[in-house]
């Protein structure tokens, strides 16, 4: 991410995106900085996927920003793949790999 | 003294709406750029794409490919279809909130399209004298327009 245009961390206290059910392990969806994405429109995609308030998707934005990367949702695969595919359709560079 | 005017937003959310502040020159600069957005995308042959199409597992090529089929043909046609009403809505008062959405994605997209061409990195400073100087201020454009957009819907979010 660019400073005014910018990416996320690695916290797993208070991600509840999707409850995890299965008692394997989750698949987690991680976002990585990038030099393009503005940090703004990060947030707000955060906030527009997810439904995360402004002040989670601003942590979660900055965690991007400053760690190189985050975990923005977890859950079961076909939860994650979708997640994934809707940050793509947005532009964001977003992965998922089992939790461990 | 003198009373300082500040640029005008870009974007003006107003009830459902967003009304687009923007000069005619702007405007067609903005369709311009988006058709030649929505040719690339369809064409889907520049190496320069490959920030619109991430990996989704690094650590894993065959279920990787899987996802790339799955989805490609609809990103690509997301893209398109964005591209396309950029440039039908370029010229109207305003847009709905579906309206605005394709605005950021083309808006994004351009940034993410151009910004590999010219591999910028987040040190980078502006030097007028550059060869790629042109094409680096239509990035810082693109990136003001963006963030003019993001204003204006968050209004939508309700977190304004």
């Amino acid at each position: 991410m660019s400073p005014t245009p910018s990416p996320l961390e690695v916290d797993k206290t208070g991600l509840g995106h999707d409850e995890v059910v299965e008692a394997d392990r989750p698949w987690i969806v991680l976002v990585w900085n990038d030099p393009i994405n503005l940090m703004s429109y990060v947030s707000h995609v955060f906030q527009k996927l997810f439904g995360y308030s402004k002040a989670k998707a601003d942590r979660l934005m900055l965690d991007v920003h400053e760690k190189g990367r985050a975990v923005v949702s977890n859950g079961a695969r076909e939860n994650a793949e979708m997640d994934v595919f809707r940050l793509h359709e947005h532009g964001l560079w977003a992965t998922m790999q089992r939790d461990d | 003294m003198i009373l300082r005017r500040r640029r005008p937003h870009a974007f003006e959310h107003d009830g459902d709406r967003t009304a687009i502040r923007l000069g005619d020159d702007e405007r067609s600069m903005l369709a311009n750029l988006a058709g030649q957005f929505r040719a690339v995308v369809a064409d889907d042959a520049d190496p320069d794409l490959r920030r619109l199409y991430p990996t989704a597992y690094p650590a894993d090529p065959e279920r990787d490919a899987d996802y790339s089929e799955l989805v490609h043909d609809d990103l690509v046609r997301t893209r398109v279809a964005a591209a396309d009403t950029v440039v039908a809505t370029a010229s109207a008062v305003s847009l709905d909130a579906d309206q605005l959405a394709a605005w950021m994605q083309v808006l994004n997209g351009l940034r993410l399209l151009l910004g590999t061409r010219l591999d910028v990195s987040e040190e980078d400073e502006f030097d007028p004298e550059a060869d790629d100087a042109p094409t680096r201020a239509l990035l810082s454009w693109l990136g003001f327009l963006l963030e003019e957009a993001v204003v204006a819907a968050s209004a939508d979010l309700g977190d304004a």
